[in-house]
């Protein structure tokens, strides 16, 4: 079976800074992937040079079998990747919908049209509407994204990048800064997500975390340190040793 | 909705009566000049306003297509060919430009587009084989589409008027599109956008693109009322006061360029005619307008009439980056 997404001895120098060291990691389809490790660890870096937001200085990402390291970012997403951001990068001034409808745009041929009324294509709205539903937004959706709340911002990044029915997600800290109640909304939210949906989560909650991840990779200092189930990677010394500390 | 359509059938009607009403051919041409260079404006604030896109060289599209039109005249083509092949070459000179000044972004993709435009305005000034330097080209006369002649000054208003209305309204739907939401995401998050599976490039090279064809039209506009170019019509302080009217009125409105350059043609036409340093009370005017209304004028006044017409709430408007609906 074809990994959904295959990572092979990824390198990446920041100056002479190390941020990801031989990186190797294969996450099946379908699969839920819990990457950990502390501050500095490089789970960000990681994310960006499957993204492309950087580019890394050696190895090789695939996504389905297909090498993504010579393609643009927006072609990587048009094979189905998607990600949330730990810093929120949303469009402050618009509305819920209007971002979503922007995430439904950036796969829609209708995005170079220059005569349409993009206020009248009722089928785009709708369809964000219907995601901002699914992440609990559905009462909020007409308000700009300044008019929210913390927890709704991070569960729009998740709605934008869930109305793209992207094949291979990337969630940065999904929890990061949210109530136990909004930790326990988007907990179930990430359990709806349909199975076809092969997620990788970087997550420092580790309550919520573990519960929901399947294989946990452990990074440190840029290396992948151990790698397994939950269970092999919590009886694991080392991540103990690192992570969990004493 | 509905009072905007009243409001915009208003405008419209008291736009064709203007010279029903102006009898003295000095202003009629005046307001010519300032639907000219409203489209000029307009044409920029796409890559201004929506874009987030400074580019100090957009008068070089009217060169561009004005000493194109004077040459293909005279090389033999038609009026209606000439004009075709003015605004089709001007247009692929933005695409190249657009290539050029798109490999950086902010001060960078600035001084670019400042260094292209002196680069034509240059040649222009240069090649005095092809456009006789300093002199400028003239051209013989204003053309009659379809039969109707446009030479007297009510009727090339009219003229100008029509392909003004139209290229206004061609643009509004612009920014209404996907592709115009699509242009203001890639101003404001172009990381995010590409996250989105968007080419940030690619939208704003278009949008370049664009904004380069109806710069031309605008253009195509200019030779016709000024049956003439010079250098000086493509320097760099015309590119300067095309962004100035763009910035003054508010570029992050749809109509504010228009106003902008309205302010702008008045004072350079008028207000010269009495005061000697017109360029001072230019700047005076701008400098106050910045003061009060920093997103421009069509955006400070709205935000007062919101204020007025609720005194006792405290209206607070951020600053507006969503265009208006209605031109």
């Amino acid at each position: 079976m074809t990994p959904a997404l295959e990572v092979s001895r990824l390198n990446k120098r920041f100056g002479g800074l190390p941020a990801t060291r031989e990186v190797s990691l294969t996450v099946m389809p379908g699969e839920r992937r819990l990457i950990i490790g502390p501050n500095g660890a490089g789970k960000t870096t990681l994310f960006n040079l499957i993204t492309g937001d950087l580019t890394p200085d050696a190895g090789s990402v695939k996504l389905f079998g297909q090498e993504l390291l010579k393609i643009p970012t927006q072609q990587r997403v048009h094979l189905g990747l998607a990600r949330t951001y730990q810093i929120l990068t949303l469009f402050p001034k618009e509305t819920l919908t209007h971002n979503v409808v922007l995430a439904l745009l950036g796969l829609d041929k209708m995005r170079w049209n220059v005569w349409t009324m993009l206020g009248r294509q009722s089928q785009l709205y709708d369809a964000a509407r219907e995601a901002l539903a699914l992440v609990g937004l559905g009462d909020v959706a007409h308000r700009t994204v300044t008019e929210t709340s913390y927890g709704e911002r991070r569960r729009l990044e998740m709605a934008m990048a869930l109305a793209q029915k992207p094949k291979v997600l990337l969630l940065d800290e999904p929890l990061a800064g949210l109530s136990q109640e909004e930790r326990g909304q988007v907990r179930e939210l990430l359990t709806k997500v349909p199975r076809d949906v092969t997620i990788v989560m970087i997550e420092h909650d580790m309550d919520s975390a573990l519960a929901f991840a399947e294989r946990i990779t452990l990074l440190h200092y840029g290396e992948v340190i151990v790698e397994g189930t939950r269970a092999e990677v919590v009886a694991d010394p080392r991540t103990k040793e690192v992570y969990l500390g004493e | 909705m509905k009072r905007g359509a009243i409001v915009l059938i208003v405008i419209a009607a008291v736009l064709i009566a203007v010279p029903l009403v102006i009898r003295n051919e000095f202003y009629i041409n005046l307001a010519s000049q300032i639907l000219i260079y409203a489209l000029l404006a307009v044409s920029l604030n796409l890559l201004l306003g929506y874009g987030g896109m400074v580019s100090l060289g957009h008068a070089s599209f009217l060169g561009l297509t004005a000493y194109a039109t004077i040459l293909f005249f005279t090389w033999g083509a038609g009026h209606f060919t000439a004009a075709i092949l003015a605004i089709v070459f001007s247009t692929l000179c933005g695409a190249l430009f657009g290539v050029l000044a798109l490999r950086a972004t902010g001060i960078g993709f600035l001084m670019i587009t400042l260094a292209l435009g002196q680069i034509v305005w240059g040649i222009a000034y240069r090649a005095n084989m092809l456009t006789d330097g300093d002199n400028g080209l003239r051209f013989p006369a204003r053309p009659s589409p379809f039969g109707i002649d446009i030479a007297s000054a009510p009727k090339f208003y009219w003229f100008t008027l029509i392909v003004f209305a139209l290229a206004l309204f061609v643009i509004w739907r612009l920014t209404q599109s996907p592709f115009g939401a699509a242009l203001q995401g890639a101003r404001d998050q172009p990381r995010r956008m590409r996250m989105l599976g968007h080419n940030v490039w690619l939208i704003q090279w278009f949008a370049f693109v664009l904004a380069a064809f109806w710069g031309s039209v605008a253009g195509l506009l200019y030779v016709y009322y000024n049956l003439f170019i010079s250098p000086h019509a493509i320097s760099l302080q015309q590119s300067a006061e095309v962004l100035l009217m763009a910035i003054l009125g508010g570029a992050s409105t749809f109509t504010g360029p228009i106003v902008g350059a309205i302010i702008i043609t008045l004072v350079k036409n008028l207000v010269s005619s009495y005061v000697d340093r017109w360029n001072t009370l230019l700047g005076a005017i701008f400098v106050i307008v910045i003061l009060f209304m920093p997103f421009g004028l069509v955006p400070g006044v709205k935000q007062l009439w919101a204020r007025w017409q609720r005194p006792a709430k405290k209206v607070t408007v951020a600053a507006p980056d969503k265009p208006e609906c209605a031109p």
